[in-house]
């Protein structure tokens, strides 16, 4: 049964074209006025050069520890430094990188412009939260320069507390303060959502991206806080001498898992849902059409994020947990795949008679979705019993959890600063190598982690460097593939900043979205619109053609070329007469 | 409605009114305390664990705690919490002078409940009750090796362990350590209120600051009535 | 082994039941995957800008789909729950007649123990191990289908045992005993790697295990058949113990290998023949041995003197007596030890110097 609607209204000419003299980024040139700004769009900036700085130092951990991995007794590497690059590229890429990432710099530059704000609720919180970020940063840094830490990121107990020789203590401190950072953010987002919004961005209507960034703020604020007093219980036991995970004085160390996953299982969803979000944004603007399941994507969303909160224990399967408690974290661990195969089936239906281009932000969209899939597909066979004792602590779980947060993740991060490199910085970049980039990048990541599916299943262990010789095939395909996928980093990290010289002049929707961080200039003025936005209509409004404020939207880019660069003022088409809404079925 | 040009000098300029300002602040304030209730309930629920595994070791250890200075505390910090809230009511009403003695009241109160607690430490490292290896030289380890224990053992009871003793005081230390550490930083807000109360920024229509750190303050307050009781009253019936 | 491993060998039953349950999900999240990767290829190239009128439908959504789309992976995953808790069910409970193995991990090596007390280094990295357990560097030896349980703990930091080829692994946690079964089902030998990061050495805590037939199971138990590279006999293995009676009863003063030695050398004797003083001959068996250890002079070799004391039952009793006939089962050429000053002789004990100075 189909309903349909038919929607009489003759399009609305699209906006004037409008180019402020001051925007955010010309308002002061000087050091103090970028180091204490409280304005959230130069925040967003300065988390985007510090994240960068820590991919950087943990993707060369991470060149290292499979430059070692090519030969079986190690190639260039003794047993400690490889313990210590395997863990400081852990702890930088999860802490320092994927947690901040879109909440610190796309949350932080665009929750406030989605919703029709002039900023966060508690601007000058946002900034604590940068240097709070930064302070965390320097003692982890610290940790790593005067020798490292070799415990892994997961630090467990009594390995960490009594046995390593490493420096736990600087290392641990980094982590815990970074936290706060983190539930700082997660606060201000939750809070201005709440009571920012403009006259008109009713919840039905705000865009998915902030639905994510909803339920990722709510996993920052409750889950943080427990891995924060699990970690100064750590800290304590350390420095003591004796706590609460000692066996020798009646305590548990699979007590510290349970606290420490307590919040580390939700923090994967942390890492995941930002790039849901950004990858529902995207999808949408270059298929020109509304997003399949509006309601459905915007409650997966808030389901992974409640249900998240039950199945950490799925990591302690053979940690010597009863069988009981097994049985329930794997049921419950099957639940919470549900929500993102809903998702991933929405947003292949929004491309369903859709009108597609492929520039480099749906081009990282797309394979976001491709290997977000094979990602969470292959956490299936870690949430089932059966399997998960056998590929358990194996390579399996490193490529799964690779598959979902750099081919996931990483990717869906890419995606959305080149989806608002426009917007944030006023100049277009090279439509051709951004193309090449994401392809790259796509089959660079393919080839690294493929193989180590195979190792996973034949057994080989995780934080390995001297393992089975009849191994090495898989692990010296395992690093080639890594070695393309730096190159493909390599490629934005050159052109990226040239567009900011040489690139073309960007106009305020280049991309042709209804989104309101479109309706303002690129890049914003100070306080983001120049009048107090109205909202009359949803997100996604691509197939009536119309913006959330009820304006026309400017022509779309064609299928080879990148945005408009340089044709400002372009009127677009005549919209549609009238149109039919199918709900379908 | 943009912001009117006769905006108030208490509002803010990414508001576009008072009540968004205050409606903000308070909602912060409210997730911020949902943040600190898990914090301490990652270490409540950690106790509870030992708790069931260990009753009657955590019960004899808790009973060598010096329950009549908690009690004492518990009513500081009761009655600090009083007067937080008639510094609300007084800030409400534009009562300066009100408002500023209720909250250095709170202060004082606080202040007390922190120079009790010191004196209890100093009290504890004297009778050797640590986590550490001195606890065996304490009173109470050789109470337990000549009389408890044995007196056990003729009641056909297990023994009580020195070991899951230290790993009770382990808790001890770092839940009351951590509240004391909060209850310091909530001394700390309230005095800067009070501050800001003489320099005349707290009026009666923006009053947001007081309740917001009240919110706070009474926080710590509850917490210390669920860890008090776990810590020093499941063990008072063994007399100390 | 192979130059590109793809599937470990299933070396027990639960490798059985995990492979059909790891292929069956393999198999529906494959076409789960390629149907998504189907529609998305299609979509992308059926209805691309170039063949498009950049005009498209406002389509919303679907209940009905959502529906299908909800219930149907949900299913689905709750049909791999079920297997995988089955499995799991048989993975972690072991029958009752099931034979028990004592295994403790330390930083960087596995010690086993059997029931009859041997026990071996079941691999581990060198370089941290005192003499003597690098000389008991071994094998974990388990006979073919029948089920072995093992308890395992830890004496540090958290380990894990895990057996690729069993599928199976387990955590060693301190201060706790968990347990784990396996029923081998193939003859041959395996990897055991330590699954949980534990410092420096992790990568080198392996070891294999070593699975034979129930007869080679048995002799290991004796400490006939080492699982060693060495000939030693297992460390607490009967032939091992009899090894130290030997020494402590002085056997070795005169059961030496030495050119001077006043009685015949003991390597390879066991079901060798012998020839008898007096004519004819026997073949060394169990009972011969015990004989020549009881009642020396009932049957005396031939070429050698009538001179070995007796050993009744308060010097060795008997359960001292199976070692030693274990051990000298257990004597290869070449490998008559030397004297040991740590084994004083008992007083009373026939020594050297007194039966130089009986025959002075």
């Amino acid at each position: 049964m189909s309903i349909a609607i038919r929607e009489f209204r003759s399009a609305p000419p699209p906006p004037e074209p409008v180019t402020p003299q001051v925007n955010y980024l010309n308002n002061g040139y000087s050091l103090w006025s970028w180091l204490f700004t409280v304005d959230h769009k130069r925040i967003g900036i300065l988390y985007l050069l510090s994240i960068t700085v820590f991919f950087t130092l943990g993707g060369a951990a991470a060149g290292l520890v499979r430059i070692n991995l090519v030969s079986p007794t190690g190639a260039i590497l003794t047993e400690d430094q490889y313990n210590r690059m395997f863990t400081a590229h852990g702890v930088m890429m999860l802490f320092f990188f994927l947690i901040p990432a879109v909440p610190g710099v796309l949350g932080n530059f665009f929750v406030p412009m989605m919703i029709g704000a002039k900023d966060m609720a508690f601007p000058k919180l946002n900034l604590a939260s940068w240097y709070v970020f930064m302070i965390g940063a320097g003692f982890a840094a610290y940790a790593v320069l005067v020798g490292g830490i070799d415990t892994g990121w997961t630090l467990y107990p009594p390995y960490s507390s009594r046995y390593s020789h490493t420096n736990v203590i600087p290392g641990v401190l980094g982590v815990f303060i970074s936290g706060f950072s983190s539930i700082m953010t997660g606060l201000n987002i939750l809070v201005t959502i709440h009571k920012m919004r403009c006259p008109g961005m009713t919840w039905g209507r705000l865009p998915l991206f902030i639905w994510s960034m909803y339920a990722t703020s709510l996993i920052q604020l409750l889950a943080t806080p427990v891995v924060a007093v699990t970690l100064v219980l750590l800290m304590v036991e350390r420095l003591a001498g004796v706590g609460i995970f000692d066996p020798s004085i009646g305590g548990d160390p699979v007590l510290f898992q349970h606290m420490f996953w307590f919040y580390s299982h939700p923090a994967v969803y942390i890492m995941i849902l930002p790039g849901m979000g950004v990858a529902s944004e995207i999808l949408t603007c270059f298929s020109r059409k509304n997003i399949f399941g509006y309601k459905a994507v915007a409650w997966s969303s808030m389901g992974i994020a409640v249900v998240g909160f039950l199945l950490w224990a799925h990591h302690m399967f053979v940690a010597g947990i009863s069988y009981y408690s097994a049985l329930m974290f794997s049921f419950l661990s099957m639940l919470v795949a549900v929500p993102s195969a809903i998702k991933v089936f929405n947003w292949t239906s929004t491309l369903y008679r859709g009108s597609i281009t492929f520039q480099a932000p749906m081009l990282f969209s797309l394979a976001f979705v491709v290997l977000f899939t094979i990602g969470g597909l292959t956490g299936l066979f870690l949430a089932t019993l059966g399997t998960d004792i056998h590929l358990h602590d194996t390579y399996f779980v490193v490529a799964h959890f690779h598959f979902v947060m750099v081919g996931g993740m990483v990717l869906a991060y890419m995606a959305g600063i080149h989806f608002w490199w426009p917007k944030m910085t006023g100049r277009m970049y090279s439509d051709w190598w951004s193309r090449i980039a994401a392809s790259i990048i796509f089959v660079g990541f393919f080839l690294t982690f493929v193989p180590q599916f195979v190792l996973g299943y034949n057994g080989m262990p995780r934080r390995y460097p001297n393992y089975p010789q009849a191994f090495q095939v898989y692990n010296v395909l395992s690093t080639a593939g890594a070695s393309i996928l730096g190159l493909g980093y390599l490629l934005p990290a050159i052109y990226l900043p040239l567009s900011l010289f040489f690139g073309d002049k960007a106009t305020a929707n280049p991309w042709s979205a209804t989104g309101l961080e479109w309706q303002t200039s690129s890049p914003p003025l100070v306080f983001n619109f120049e009048t107090l936005p109205v909202v009359v209509c949803g997100p996604y409004e691509y197939a009536i053609g119309v913006d959330q404020l009820g304006r026309g939207l400017p022509e779309p880019p064609g299928p080879g070329g990148s945005g408009l660069g340089g044709h400002e003022g372009v009127t677009g088409p005549a919209g549609p007469m009238n149109k039919e809404t199918h709900v379908v079925g | 409605m943009s912001a009117s040009t006769l905006h108030p000098p208490v509002l803010k300029h990414h508001f576009d009114n008072l009540h968004q300002q205050h409606a903000s602040e308070r909602l912060g304030m409210w997730m911020f305390l949902a943040t600190e209730v898990m914090f301490f309930a990652g270490l409540f629920a950690a106790y509870t664990v030992y708790r069931m595994w260990y009753p009657d070791d955590f019960e004899f250890a808790g009973s060598l705690l010096l329950w009549k200075i908690a009690a004492i505390n518990t009513f500081l910090l009761i009655t600090s919490s009083l007067t937080m809230t008639l510094a609300i009511r007084c800030a409400q009403y534009g009562d300066r002078k009100g408002l500023i003695r209720n909250l250095l009241i709170t202060a004082a109160l606080g202040t007390a409940f922190m120079g009790f607690k010191t004196y209890e430490y100093l009290t504890d490292f004297e009778e050797k009750l640590l986590p550490t290896q001195a606890f065996y030289e304490s009173h109470a380890a050789h109470d337990l090796e000549t009389k408890v224990n044995p007196e056990r053992a003729r009641l056909g009871l297990e023994a009580i362990s020195s070991e899951r003793v230290r790993l009770f005081l382990c808790f001890y230390y770092v839940m009351t350590g951590i509240h004391s550490i909060h209850l310091v930083v909530g001394i700390g807000c309230v005095l800067w209120l009070a501050w800001e109360a003489w320099r005349g920024t707290i009026p009666p229509d923006n009053y947001s600051t007081v309740d917001v750190v009240s919110l706070y303050w009474h926080l710590v307050d509850a917490i210390w009535l669920f860890l008090m009781p776990l810590l020093y009253l499941a063990g008072a019936g063994m007399g100390h | 082994m192979e130059a590109f491993p793809l599937i470990p060998e299933r070396a027990s039953e639960l490798a059985v039941r995990f492979e059909w349950l790891f292929w069956y999900i393999t198999a529906v999240t494959s076409i789960a995957g390629l149907g998504v990767y189907g529609a998305m290829a299609y979509f992308c190239v059926k209805y691309r800008r170039g063949s498009t009128t950049g005009s498209t439908p406002r389509i919303l959504g679907s209940h009905r789909l959502e529906l299908i789309w909800t219930i149907t992976p949900l299913i689905i995953f709750l049909t791999f729950y079920v297997w995988g808790a089955l499995v799991y069910d048989h993975a972690v409970h072991p029958p009752e007649d099931a034979e028990e193995i004592f295994i403790v991990g330390k930083q960087w090596m596995w010690k086993a123990q059997y029931r009859t007390g041997h026990r071996v280094i079941v691999g581990g990295n060198p370089a941290n191990m005192n003499e003597k357990d690098r000389a008991n560097i071994g094998k974990l030896v388990l006979p073919i289908g029948r089920p072995v349980k093992i308890t395992i703990t830890s004496e540090d930091v958290i380990h894990d045992f895990g057996v690729p080829a069993f599928r199976s692994k387990i955590d060693a946690l301190p201060g706790r005993y968990v347990s784990t079964w396996y029923h081998p089902i193939k003859l041959g030998e395996y990897d055991i790697f330590c699954d949980q990061y534990c410092g420096t050495w992790h990568s080198l805590m392996v070891g294999k295990i070593k699975v034979v037939s129930q007869d080679e199971y048995d002799s290991f138990l004796q400490g006939t058949l080492s699982a060693q590279g060495t000939d030693n006999p297992v460390e607490g293995s009967p032939a091992q113990l009899g090894s130290q009676l030997f020494l402590k009863l002085q056997c070795i003063e005169c059961h030496s290998a030495n050119s001077a030695a006043r009685a015949p050398v003991l390597e390879e004797l066991y079901l060798s023949k012998v020839p008898l003083r007096g004519g004819g001959s026997t073949i060394a068996d169990e009972g011969y041995i015990r004989q020549s250890i009881r009642q020396p002079r009932a049957k005396v070799v031939d070429g050698w003197n009538e001179i070995m004391p007796h050993y009744d039952m308060r010097q060795v009793n008997e359960e001292q007596l199976s070692q030693l006939v274990a051990y000298i089962r257990s004597l290869k050429k070449g490998k008559t030890p030397t004297r040991n000053e740590n084994f004083p002789a008992p007083v009373g004990a026939p020594t050297q110097k007194s039966q130089a100075e009986e025959t002075k």
